[in-house]
């Protein structure tokens, strides 16, 4: 049986996989548990599903597990301390950004990828950024401004 | 008093634990014995099943079960029982499941499904609804007019393909279009297209070994699945359990039922096991409902002034492989045809047709959409005709106090303020004027109006249970189902008003449990706030006056001279207070003697009076509220690309109140969009085998950001009525209505080409500017 050595969220873990292909985004939900990872189209379209593997924001359901061998991936599960949510968060419930909700771990994770590397990031690559992800519910108005609004609590903090 | 909670922008209640990932959606949860099922879909549109051998399929590693539906016996509706959990004997779209292969992971049932050998006859297909329901076409199902069904709503033509036939008789034809001076009439199509929410659909359920059924479904409609599974397997309603978690969005695809009977079948075969069933997207698409399809042709007749004297419409409905999520699509897309005006003569002829494709169900707009598309086309072209502006001949005809509606009922000036609508559209388009055309681009403008009724069951109620604890913080329990509206949002401001609490001390029960959830029909129709804010007003008026009853028996007085404020009962003389807190057990007195029943009530809402239409006439009090709005937008073509950029997009719909504004502009925004991709995108295709071929992203193309319009303009009227809780009328299917005439109306406006298919593409864009060059 195959292995897959890597670290989640700061933790390293040591996960089985089964015959056959073993994507990612299925590691992290179904062997790890973690599903605030979200699977909308399993074809990398919808962004649902994007997490932060080596720093770069990645469709959790288009890399094969192997592929996440030695890196450290993290979920939306390691943005919050405790109840105190990461600014992205803040941003997007302040926003209104958030409808169904389908969508949001993943557009938040893009976020925390971008803002982590590129805190001054202009509108034209946070918008980019944006366009890699679908959401049905909002027509983007507010997800644009949580974007924004995220941005500006980051650079406040720093 | 003024409103303390009602029309504030609270932030949502859901959307901490949407933020952190906390908020479970179905897929995300376990059970414990969980089968993971994967379904084999027929492949062909439609064809005879000689044999299937699973006998393969059922010896590899991890594989517990193979079901299939031979030997079924069973059928599923609520109105027309026409279809199987499981294909028997034969296939009638591509997508239709044939077995499911029930094995220990996802990975190992997919093995096993290449394992399973069908043997079809093909049988020829159709897709075209038009070409399906004429004669000599291939017959999908050859026992039409004989399923069980409900007499009074679904009227089958046997023989044929057409299994409900809708007529609207308002008036007389021949004397409607005598009295016109001229006609306007033209064919339409609304493709087949996805509601596409970003969630999958997906259900876990259980059979216990005492027969028990307990199932957790994506699903707007737990009491109608629990209804419908209780009937198909022939058990009591009160053996079957339906959990709700949070939706990843719906649109109308997750309503009445579309996986789950199908997963409780093969459940049934594996007592004491879970099985869990998470669709791929492509299954989305081509295995479960999907929206729209209409092909028609539409008649205006008007005087010179403008005034309309009659209508004539035919629709047909590609409904797919089964009927009983279409026909009721069909008969309100007849009712609704005409948009927000006035025709004293309208003549409709609607036909529900099976056609070899996925079963089509409730879609964001349910029929408004495909009517008013036509209206709303052949308004702009009237206007050409007449050499008068769009509005003009829509306030000519505007629906208003004392006037008639296609289905007879009377509309009151408390229905809505179409005038102020239209006027705000037309006011805030005009505030940006277009740019003249130049060598690459061209502009255009365009209006359309819009109304909306609520479909719904004549005996539709939303019920609600309010509890009081001892701390003086409320449960608020209906069933209501949170799917990305909002509602669970709405219904705790609407109880913190109805309760004077502050909002922190109102909860929303947010997992609907068919066990403990008290009965509501479902959440469709953007019934919720209107029909269960009502339904949570009469419950806190209940509970107050249960509160008081009370505090009377304390203070040996009369209930009805207690004063209730903010959460207190007060004697009006001694000024004496109880708090609700003080009172939710009864109210214990320092020995401990206790007086007056623990604080909890019930209450309810149902649209008074709904009937269903008459058979003859199709008319009646079948619309219990509408709601009505204007849309506009300016947009940009192309010349070289064909793509089409919307500049401004405005909106104004009358919504009575808007009881969280902030969350009704995140409706219309989400509405615009959506609509735009259908206006401009959206399309299932089929290859030359009639299988759906663009069921993945990005094959079928839904908006992205760089799709929306650059700027929206959202305008809520509020005319107050005696309808909604503080006025809050129906508001979130709307904002859809509309957009596809607005859009196309802009683009004859840039283009000059009268488009009248959907979607407009770039391809057809650029197709069409050629055409009219030659012309030139």
């Amino acid at each position: 049986m195959r292995v897959l050595n890597f670290t989640v969220n700061g933790t390293p873990r040591t996960v089985h996989l089964e015959e056959g292909r073993v994507m990612l985004a299925s590691v992290l939900r179904d062997s790890l548990g973690l599903t605030g990872t979200k699977v909308g189209c399993g074809t990398g379209q919808c962004g649902s599903c994007t997490v932060v593997m080596d720093g770069k924001a990645v469709t959790s359901c288009t890399v094969p597990a192997e592929k996440a061998e030695g890196t450290s991936v993290l979920t939306i599960e390691s943005l919050a301390e405790g109840s105190v949510l990461h600014p992205i968060q803040q941003a997007f419930v302040e926003a209104g950004a958030i409808q169904c909700g389908f969508c949001t771990p993943g557009i938040v994770m893009r976020l925390y990828a971008l803002f982590t590397q590129n805190p001054d990031a202009d509108d034209e690559t946070i918008m980019k950024e944006l366009d890699k992800h679908l959401c049905r519910c909002t027509g983007y108005e507010t997800i644009v401004q949580a974007a924004r609004l995220a941005q500006e609590k980051l650079r406040a903090a720093r | 008093m003024t409103l303390q909670h009602v029309g504030k922008n609270v932030p949502r209640v859901d959307s901490v634990r949407k933020a952190t990932g906390e908020a479970l959606f179905v897929a995300d949860i376990v059970l414990p014995r969980m089968l993971h099922a994967k379904v084999l879909r027929a492949g062909i549109p439609h064809g005879k099943i000689r044999s299937i051998d699973t006998s393969k399929a059922s010896a590899m590693p991890g594989v517990k079960k193979v079901v299939t539906g031979q030997r079924c016996g069973m059928l599923f509706g609520t109105c027309l029982w026409d279809q199987p959990p499981l294909a028997v004997d034969k296939v009638r779209h591509a997508g239709e499941p044939v077995a499911v292969v029930l094995a220990e992971t996802e990975n190992q049932a997919a093995a096993a499904l290449k394992e399973i050998a069908v043997d079809y006859e093909k049988l020829p297909f159709v897709l075209d609804p038009v070409e399906a329901a004429a004669p000599g076409a291939p017959l999908i199902h050859e026992k039409n007019g004989e399923y069980r069904r409900v007499d009074y709503s679904v009227h089958p033509i046997p023989g044929s393909n057409v299994f409900h036939h809708y007529k609207l008789r308002k008036g007389n034809e021949q004397e409607g279009f005598a009295k016109a001076d001229v006609t306007v009439e033209d064919e339409f199509e609304f493709p087949l297209s996805s509601q596409a929410p970003l969630e999958p659909h997906g259900a876990i359920c259980r059979f216990g070994a005492d027969g028990d059924l307990e199932i957790w479904a994506s699903n707007q409609a737990p009491f109608v699945l629990r209804d419908v599974l209780a009937d198909m397997f022939g058990i009591s309603a009160s053996k079957v359990r339906v959990h709700i978690p949070y939706l990843g969005g719906g649109f109308g695809g997750k309503s009445d039922v579309s996986i789950e009977p199908m997963v409780a079948y093969a459940a049934s075969f594996v007592p004491g096991y879970a099985v869990k069933l998470a669709l791929t997207r492509g299954e989305v698409i081509s295995g479960a409902l999907i929206g729209r399809g209409m092909k028609g042709r539409m008649r205006i007749g008007a005087k010179l002034d403008g005034t309309f004297t009659a209508l004539k419409a035919e629709m047909y409905f590609a409904d797919g492989a089964y009927g009983d999520t279409g026909w009721p699509v069909d008969t309100v897309a007849g009712h609704n045809c005409t948009g927000p005006y006035e025709f004293p003569n309208a003549i409709v002829d609607v036909y529900g047709v099976y056609t070899n494709s996925p079963s089509v169900g409730a879609y964001r707009g349910y029929g408004h959409p495909e009517g008013q598309f036509m209206s709303s086309r052949l308004i702009d072209m009237l206007a050409r005709k007449l050499d008068m502006t769009p509005a003009e001949i829509m306030r000519k005809n505007f629906l208003r106090e004392g006037r008639k509606n296609a289905l007879g009922q009377t509309i009151k000036k408390s229905n809505g303020d179409l005038f102020g609508c239209l006027d705000v559209v037309e006011k805030a388009l005009a505030e940006e004027p277009l740019p003249p055309n130049d060598e690459r681009y061209i502009y255009g403008k365009g209006i359309a109006s819009m109304m909306k009724s609520p479909k719904m069951a004549a005996n539709a109620a939303s019920c609600c249970h309010v509890q009081v604890n001892a701390d003086g913080s409320a449960f608020v329990n209906l069933a209501g189902i949170e799917m990305g509206q909002g509602v669970h949002t709405v219904f705790a401001q609407m109880a913190a008003e109805a309760l004077e609490l502050p909002f922190e001390k109102v909860r929303i029960y947010f997992d609907v449990d068919t066990q403990f959830s008290p009965w509501e029909w479902q959440t469709v129709a953007s019934m919720q706030t209107y029909r269960g804010g009502r339904a949570i007003q009469d419950a806190c008026r209940a509970l107050v006056e249960k509160a008081k009853e009370t505090a009377a028996k304390v203070w040996n007085c009369v209930p009805g001279m207690i004063a209730y404020k903010e959460g207190v009962c007060v004697h009006p003389n001694t000024g004496a207070t109880l708090s609700l807190g003080a009172l939710a057990r009864g109210f214990m007195a320092a020995n401990g003697l206790t007086v007056g029943e623990p604080l909890a009530a019930t209450g309810w809402y149902r649209v008074p009076e709904i009937t269903e239409p008459d058979p003859e006439t199709g008319m009646g009090n079948a619309a219990g509220s509408w709601t009505f709005g204007a849309q506009g937008c300016a947009l940009r073509v192309d010349r070289r690309t064909g793509e089409v950029k919307i500049l401004h997009f405005a909106s104004a719909f009358d919504v009575g109140k808007a009881v969280n504004p902030a969350a009704t502009r995140g409706q219309v925004t989400g509405g615009v969009v959506q609509g735009m991709g259908a206006a401009l995108m959206e399309k299932i295709l089929f290859t030359d085998e009639g299988v759906a071929k663009n069921v993945t992203f990005p094959a079928y193309k839904i908006p992205r950001l760089h799709d929306a319009p650059e700027k929206q303009t959202v305008v809520l009227l509020e005319t107050p009525n005696e309808e909604g809780p503080w006025s809050a009328k129906p508001m979130a299917e709307h904002p859809i209505v509309a957009v596809a005439p607005t859009i196309l109306n802009a683009l004859r406006d840039a283009t000059g080409v009268e488009f009248t298919a959907l979607p407009v593409t770039p391809e057809r864009i650029l197709e069409a500017l050629k055409t009219r060059k030659e012309d030139k």
